[in-house]
């Protein structure tokens, strides 16, 4: 029931998209006359753009009148457009992910004609992206121009997943993982990977060619290739004309039973605009994989990190925590089941991105819950669902829950300091 | 057909820099390593050994090798996730069945079955994990060397 409603605001949101762009293109006049300063003719900085996106989390995706979303998904709506034109389409429950970078669509609902990004000898690029769980997307890079709210970032290089006219993937790509090619894989529309990175890869992919990233895909078939880093998925929000050295993610707080559905922000630019300011938010930096420390019990634990795209807070283990593992052969294989709740607090730390030297540590308080009990209940949206994650901590949406989040953008400074940042 | 049968064999070992598989005998590890000019480095612990691979995007992948000579853990810690079908051989199988019946939890991957258990975590630009068979600890050696 609940994603038609969504479907319809979606519409009106991406038209409403349309209307400003329009809007955008009649020049500065109209932004002196709704400022209301009274003076014509002289050019003034241009009006605000709207920078927040509605995000939601409910059932998720419906494919053959089933919902098909997994457990505690965020989701937002994007729209692609032909690059430098207004043909565009409006793609709902997409998944936004704060570990990964670069738009990802399964092919089946690209309505638009979108050519190839190439490589120097003509050949298209294909892409392979490999998430922990070892699921894997595979597909060939387009561009497109993406419209988030009000902001638009042009000729954005995204991947098209699992299109059946294009070459299949390469067996080091699938590396016998499963596939997340098709809406039902994956619980979604697709991805926005709106991380701490510029691009997916960077220049480790620009000066090598790493075995399962990216490929050139003559007609022989496809090998891995090194690819320029402008070539490369990128992190939208870096590409805007503004608001673009970071987003926060804004999101209520739900109750222990959890909830059917949650609608929250993403908000993007870090102290660009009124909306969007830091306030008492705390920043940390990560290192240049995206990780920092978290500690435990006394005990540190480097290589932890935050991530939208998890679907629980993923830690340590059943010994190391106390937690009891829910039973292997139940509906929460893979999360924890103490029979009933257990608080936890832990302190995850990292440099001042302001670069001052001095460390800055922040307490986190979390609870954990029975993992069967939620799971079997009708409710999608947890702050207190978990499971194990040998010797770090995937800080995943429940984490986001009662929370704005920032996400500093690597190289993008902000009144933070310099990304890769988090703030909270 | 067996141009491309030639050319696919070395495509696949050229996605991994190791040629031990779980369970499997340390003794192509060298081969492959001289093959693809990839850095390789061995330490010798009490009672095993470590083999230091270091594929070309900076991936680290360990395998621990018993005295007998047979890969009893392996490790990768890097930007890549390393080709399982290749690291974990036969065991690869085992462990993408029981992640499928995981479906519904996207985070890492945590398999732990009797004998073989595969742990794989991280994110994008960062992922880590290891994998060992119980049965094959050798003697006075815990799980936790692996790593």
């Amino acid at each position: 029931m609940r994603p038609v409603p969504w479907r319809d605001s979606a519409a009106a949101a991406a038209t409403a998209v349309l209307l400003m762009g329009l809007a955008a293109c009649s020049g500065g006049s109209s932004a002196a006359s709704s400022s209301g300063s009274g003076t014509t003719g002289v050019t003034t900085t241009p009006p605000p753009v709207n920078n927040v996106q509605p995000v939601l989390m409910d059932y998720g995706p419906i494919v053959n009148g089933q919902s098909v979303g997994f457990n505690n998904t965020l989701y937002t709506t994007v729209v692609i457009c032909v690059p430098g034109t207004f043909t565009c389409q409006s793609i709902d429950h997409v998944l936004v992910d704060t570990g990964s970078t670069g738009l990802r669509i399964p092919a089946s609902l690209v309505a638009l004609s979108l050519p190839y990004v190439t490589d120097s000898s003509n050949n298209p690029i294909g892409n392979c992206v490999q998430y922990a769980d070892t699921s894997y997307q595979w597909g060939p890079i387009v561009k497109v121009d993406v419209q988030l709210a009000g902001e638009v970032a042009s000729s954005v290089p995204i991947q098209i997943v699992g299109p059946t006219n294009f070459a299949a993937a390469p067996s080091s790509c699938t590396s016998g993982g499963t596939p997340a090619q098709t809406v039902t894989d994956l619980g979604a529309n697709g991805i926005l990977g709106v991380g701490l990175f510029r691009q997916d890869c960077g220049s480790a992919c620009a000066a090598a060619a790493p075995p399962a990233v990216y490929f050139t895909c003559p007609a022989s078939g496809c090998v891995p290739a090194s690819v320029p880093v402008a070539t490369q998925l990128q992190n939208p929000v870096w590409m805007f004309p503004q608001d673009n050295n970071g987003l926060a993610i804004v999101l209520p707080q739900v109750g222990a039973a959890g909830s059917v559905s949650l609608a929250g922000s993403m908000i993007f630019g870090i102290g660009t605009q009124a909306d969007n300011a830091l306030g008492g938010a705390q920043a940390q930096g990560a290192d240049s994989e995206g990780n920092f420390t978290t500690t435990f019990n006394g005990k540190t634990y480097p290589g932890s990190f935050i991530d939208s795209g998890s679907s629980g807070y993923f830690f340590l283990d059943s010994p190391t925590t106390g937690l009891a593992n829910c039973a292997a052969n139940g509906d929460a294989n893979g999360f924890y089941c103490p029979p009933s709740p257990v608080a936890f607090t832990a302190i995850n730390s990292g440099p001042n991105p302001r670069g001052t030297g001095v460390a800055v540590s922040i307490n986190v308080a979390f609870a954990i819950a029975n993992g069967l009990s939620l799971i079997d209940s009708p409710s999608v949206v947890f702050n207190n669902l978990g499971g194990p994650n040998p010797a770090i901590f995937d800080w995943g949406i429940p984490f986001f829950l009662g929370r704005t989040v920032f996400v500093g953008i690597e190289g993008q400074s902000s009144a933070a300091g310099t990304g890769p940042y988090w703030a909270y | 057909m067996r141009k491309e049968l030639i050319l696919f064999s070395i495509l696949a070992a050229a996605a991994l820099p190791a040629g031990a598989t779980l369970g499997g005998t340390a003794e192509s590890v060298v081969t492959d390593q001289s093959k693809l000019h990839a850095k390789r480095a061995v330490v010798d612990r009490q009672n095993y050994s470590v083999h230091e691979i270091t594929s070309n995007d900076g991936t680290l992948i360990r395998e621990y090798v018993t005295p007998a000579g047979k890969v009893f853990g392996v490790s990768w810690n890097g930007p890549t996730i390393p080709d399982l079908t290749q690291l974990l051989g036969v065991y690869n199988a085992e462990f993408q069945t029981a992640m499928r019946a995981k479906r519904g939890r996207r985070s890492s991957a945590a398999v732990h079955n009797s004998d073989l258990v595969v742990e794989s975590s991280g994110h994008m630009r960062a992922f880590r994990g290891r994998a060992y068979l119980n049965s094959m600890l050798p003697s006075g050696v815990t799980e936790d060397v692996v790593q």
